[in-house]
């Protein structure tokens, strides 16, 4: 039968890495390439021995693809291509293509230069692995190659994620990466049209969650920078690039609008760089509405914002800084940090998750005492909070997915069975369809059932119309006869005739003959006068005739009677039929053999 | 969510003061129960889809995370378990010292047992049904026994009102009386006694090891009033004297007795409330469980209001309230079939002073606690 695999690799009931081996019609397929965030050891890279255990995995895919920027999806990216081995393509959206090497560059700064680690992909390697990107558009169809096509959707969540279709003919599975049904101030939600895959791969680690409102999150946020203001405080905002800093800048104009409040906000020069590298690609990224109420918005033509210079940190009294980098490794954000930490009016704000090693790891964590270069220690006395602003789907996202798509099984990843049973019936009981739920490391086999196109002659569509009866129904298939003839990509189908013809053979003629004896006192023609009676009696709707030449014809089949002159009352019955008439022959050979019924 | 109500954005900026914490939550369908299963956990049913889902939710780790809640992000309600039902859930109880609840249905007179499951599996199951022992109407009221023995104190009018064990399905009381009063609202004082609200007022107070029941009509209650009301203990087992019991009206008359005289209300109010709803479904009073004599009023409209009664007296007055949740007619999104947003149900979470549960009739869920303006306590 028709199937589709679906292996995520990792191992047990581990979460934190994406990396789902999907096999279709024949194609390997790898979906994202994420790095394990918790482990410090080899346990953080996918455990690539499953598709091979000999080394360069180039011969075993056909291509991969990665969903988004974050690191639990493409952090492992370079070390699969450039240290175990692959050089076929790999495929994402322009931004994806934009911000990976930059997040990855960050990345590996911090691990091998900050952590001392070895085994580590180096610069050059996140370089080679770009090049062989082939960057996505949404809702264009890729060929990959001949039969294997891609296409990529709009997923919300972060700047350039996408959910993508892998299709190989009329088999489809759709990996929504991670999504958000409900809109965000610049991101908008995802949206897929009703492609009907075989298999909809996504997340169960949201799932289980009602997520709280955005308006409620941003309160937060506002209360938290308000109550800092008013305390004289400074609050410092790390921010990695366009997009949610953006955001968090607009909702802090307004606010000072409304609450005609005086402290300055600053935004760092860092970013007003990077803004602008990365304003294009929001512009073609982004719907219409959004580009007319955020993108068309100038950095500068905020009335309370300012551009931030370094000497600006040391002016008394409350004020708001946005700088970068997002996790405080390095850089501004670092250094206005160290100046500020020592005030328990001050505040940090982190907006996102933070790489084990960086100084918003560590504070995020609850440590108060950071040891910084030269082994000068740093109390760290300021308010820190933890705000997630991230746009993921919850329990209620899944289920408008699954109405958007509308696949023919639903698999969930990175989650525990027998946690999940409730969802699972819940799908089930609502959709009618199957939810598969593997363990990492597992693979789940999906039956499908793929239709095959095929072209009809018309002389035979003709053939099958005449012979009357009900119009097609396709909840009740009739039998018809053909020949499939499979040639170059196309599948035809014609009639028999046809086909022997376009092939240049003739038809074979098969005739079946056998002998009945029948005791009979009477003559041979009598006997024949006999059979004919009882068949015709029996064989009603059946062309059943006594020809002059003595032989009794039922359809082609043909019965005669002959006798020798030693027995004359051992009546030999020949039947000849040919192929075509094989069942009723059959038929008529076991009725002789009964013998004729003495009323005749 | 429109996000160019002015309105809704004025409301959200007022809630950086009115509001210690808010959470706002969107279920896939609405609930009118909201009842506590544990410390952090609460449970929550359907009453309107084809497929009925009860569902134990676990409250956003950041309300509990004291002293270091900047550093936890978690704002979301965990789902943990969930079952589903055969008809729309009219009531539902939290059995006491167990993992099992006990509820009602709009469609049947029988009450269904489940059983909410542990670590290991996320399903509710059903575990039993109790139908009562003589006709009745459908969606009886509950209560959950308060002894070791798990048990259900039910019924749907007066006569009919008895109490049934769990595991055996046994009757281990009924009332002694033929009232065809409808019961509006019961609960247990302690082991053995208990009182009943009738929809018209009348308060009965039993005793489970005698049928007769005391009954206290009320006087001078308006034509047409559908009462509700609440008990409030010191403890689970608590001497009746130490009770205080609240009902309120349809028409938003309030009194305050206390158990040990019924006949006399100590305290009482006309409530400037107008109900805009035509059914008396969702009214509901409730006694805060730790601030002394503040009670919450919903079912009027999309508003919970909560009241100071220590000001009020024998002579009813209008009181303002101490504080207006206008959550969920502020963040509603319009619904174009003209029906009007109530607040189905609330609860006041065990032991934070100021902090409750809300639901409406869109299906969304609030968790709110709110600032006290005259203590102004950050």
């Amino acid at each position: 039968m028709p199937d589709i695999k679906v292996t995520p690799l990792g191992a047990g009931q581990d979460v934190g890495r994406s990396c789902i081996l999907v096999s279709i019609g024949g194609k390997n397929i790898m979906l994202d390439c994420g790095m394990h965030m918790g482990y410090n050891d080899d346990r953080r890279f996918p455990d690539f021995s499953y598709i091979t255990q000999n080394g360069r995995l180039t011969d075993y895919l056909d291509c991969v693809i990665i969903s988004h920027f974050h690191l639990d999806h493409c952090g492992a990216l370079p070390y699969m291509s450039e240290m175990v081995g692959y050089d076929g393509p790999i495929y994402m959206t322009h931004p994806t293509k934009a911000i990976c090497p930059i997040l990855l560059e960050d990345f590996r700064k911090i691990t091998v230069d900050k952590k001392g680690e070895t085994n580590f992909f180096t610069s050059q390697m996140i370089k080679d692995c770009m090049k062989k990107v082939v960057p996505l558009n949404l809702h264009q169809t890729v060929q990959v190659d001949d039969e294997l096509e891609i296409k990529a959707y709009y997923a919300g969540h972060v700047l350039g994620a996408a959910m993508v279709q892998i299709k190989v003919g009329s088999e489809s599975v759709v990996y929504t990466g991670d999504y958000n049904m409900t809109p965000d101030r610049h991101l908008g939600a995802a949206w897929i049209d009703k492609c009907r895959p075989d298999i909809l791969i996504t997340e169960s680690t949201y799932a289980t969650t009602i997520r709280d409102s955005k308006r409620c999150r941003e309160r937060d946020f506002l209360k938290k920078v308000h109550e800092s203001i008013e305390r004289g405080g400074k609050v410092l905002i790390p921010v990695f690039a366009l997009g949610r800093a953006q955001e968090l800048c607009i909702l802090l104009e307004t606010f000072w609008e409304r609450m005609n409040l005086k402290a300055p906000i600053y935004f760092s020069t860092g970013l007003t760089e990077k803004a602008n590298h990365y304003y294009k690609l929001f512009i073609t990224w982004t719907n219409q509405k959004i580009r007319k109420t955020f993108v068309q918005r100038n950095m500068f033509e905020f009335k309370h914002i300012k551009a931030f210079d370094r000497s600006y940190a040391d002016n008394p009294g409350p004020m708001v800084v946005f700088a970068t980098p997002g996790m405080l490794h390095a850089g501004q954000s670092l250094q206005i940090f160290k100046k500020w930490a020592g005030n328990e009016k001050n505040m940090v704000i982190m907006p996102g998750y933070c790489v084990q090693g960086t100084v918003g790891h560590k504070i995020l964590n609850g440590q108060k005492k950071l040891e910084m270069e030269g082994r000068a220690t740093l109390e760290v006395k300021l308010q820190v909070e933890y705000m997630s602003f991230s746009a993921h789907a919850d329990a209620k996202g899944i289920m408008q997915l699954i109405r958007m798509a509308e696949p023919h099984n639903i698999l969930l990843v990175h989650g525990e069975a027998k946690k999940m049973a409730f969802l699972k019936d819940k799908i089930e009981q609502e959709f009618n369809i199957s939810c598969y739920m593997p363990a990492n490391g597992e693979t789940t086999t999906v039956t499908t059932n793929p239709s095959v196109p095929v072209d009809i002659s018309l002389n035979l569509l003709k053939r099958e119309m005449a012979l009357g009866g009900p119009l097609p129904d396709p909840k009740r298939p009739r039998t018809m006869h053909g020949t499939l003839i499979m040639k170059d990509n196309s599948l035809r189908l014609v009639s028999p005739e046809q086909a022997l013809k376009e092939l240049g053979l003739s038809e074979h003629q098969l005739r079946f003959t056998c002998r009945v004896h029948l005791q009979d006192p009477h003559s041979d023609t009598d006997t024949l006068s006999r059979i004919y009676s009882h068949l015709k009696s029996v064989l009603k709707g059946y062309a059943v005739q006594h020809l002059p030449d003595s032989t009794v014809m039922v359809e082609s089949i043909v019965l005669k009677v002959s006798s020798s002159a030693e027995e004359p009352d051992l009546k030999v019955v020949l039947l000849s039929w040919c192929f075509q008439d094989e069942e009723l022959g059959s038929f008529l050979s076991t009725l002789l053999k009964k013998g004729l019924p003495s009323a005749l | 969510m429109d996000i160019s109500s002015d309105e809704a954005d004025d409301w959200f900026m007022e809630s950086l003061h009115i509001y210690r914490d808010l959470h706002v939550f969107q279920l896939e369908h609405p609930t009118k129960v909201i009842e506590w299963t544990g410390e952090k956990s609460i449970c929550v049913a359907d009453y309107s889809s084809a497929r009925n889902e009860i569902l134990e939710l676990l409250l956003p780790l950041k309300l509990y995370a004291g002293g270091n809640k900047g550093l936890c992000p978690e704002r979301d309600f965990k789902l943990q378990h969930g079952g589903f039902c055969d008809e729309p859930v009219e009531c539902l109880r939290h059995i006491f010292g167990k993992r099992c609840v006990v509820t009602s249905g709009q469609y049947s007179s029988k009450l269904q047992v489940w059983d909410i499951g542990e670590g290991d599996s996320d399903i509710i199951k059903r575990t039993g049904v109790i139908n009562p022992k003589c006709p009745s109407d459908k969606g009886r009221k509950i209560a959950s026994g308060v002894t070791d023995g798990a048990s259900v104190l039910h019924g749907s009018r007066i006569n009919d009102v008895q109490q049934t064990e769990l595991v055996s399905g046994r009757v281990l009381y009924a009332v002694g009386t033929d009232s065809l009063d409808a019961v509006s609202g019961l609960q247990f004082v302690n082991s053995s006694t208990f009182v009943v609200c009738a929809n018209n007022g009348t308060l009965y107070v039993g005793d489970t090891r005698d049928p007769r029941m005391k009954h206290y009509v009320l006087h001078g209650s308006m034509s047409g009033s559908h009462w509700v009301f609440a008990l409030r203990k010191d403890q689970p087992h608590s001497d009746p004297a130490a009770c205080t019991v609240a009902r309120l009206s349809s028409f938003g008359q309030v009194l305050v007795s206390d158990l040990r005289n019924l006949c006399s209300p100590v305290r009482q109010a006309q409530l400037n409330l107008q109900q805009n709803m035509a059914t008396c479904d969702f009214l509901n009073v409730t006694w805060a469980p730790v601030l002394d004599s503040c009670l919450a009023v919903s079912g009027f409209d999309g508003k919970v209001h909560i009241f100071d009664t220590t000001s009020w007296s024998t002579v009813s007055q209008t009181p303002q309230p101490v504080f207006v949740h206008r959550g969920h007619d502020l963040s509603h999104e319009a619904k174009t079939d003209g029906t009007l947003l109530v607040v189905t149900t609330h609860v006041w979470h065990p032991w934070r002073p100021r902090t409750l549960l809300s639901a409406a009739s869109d299906g969304s869920i609030h968790v709110w606690d709110w600032v006290d303006k005259n203590f102004e306590h950050f």
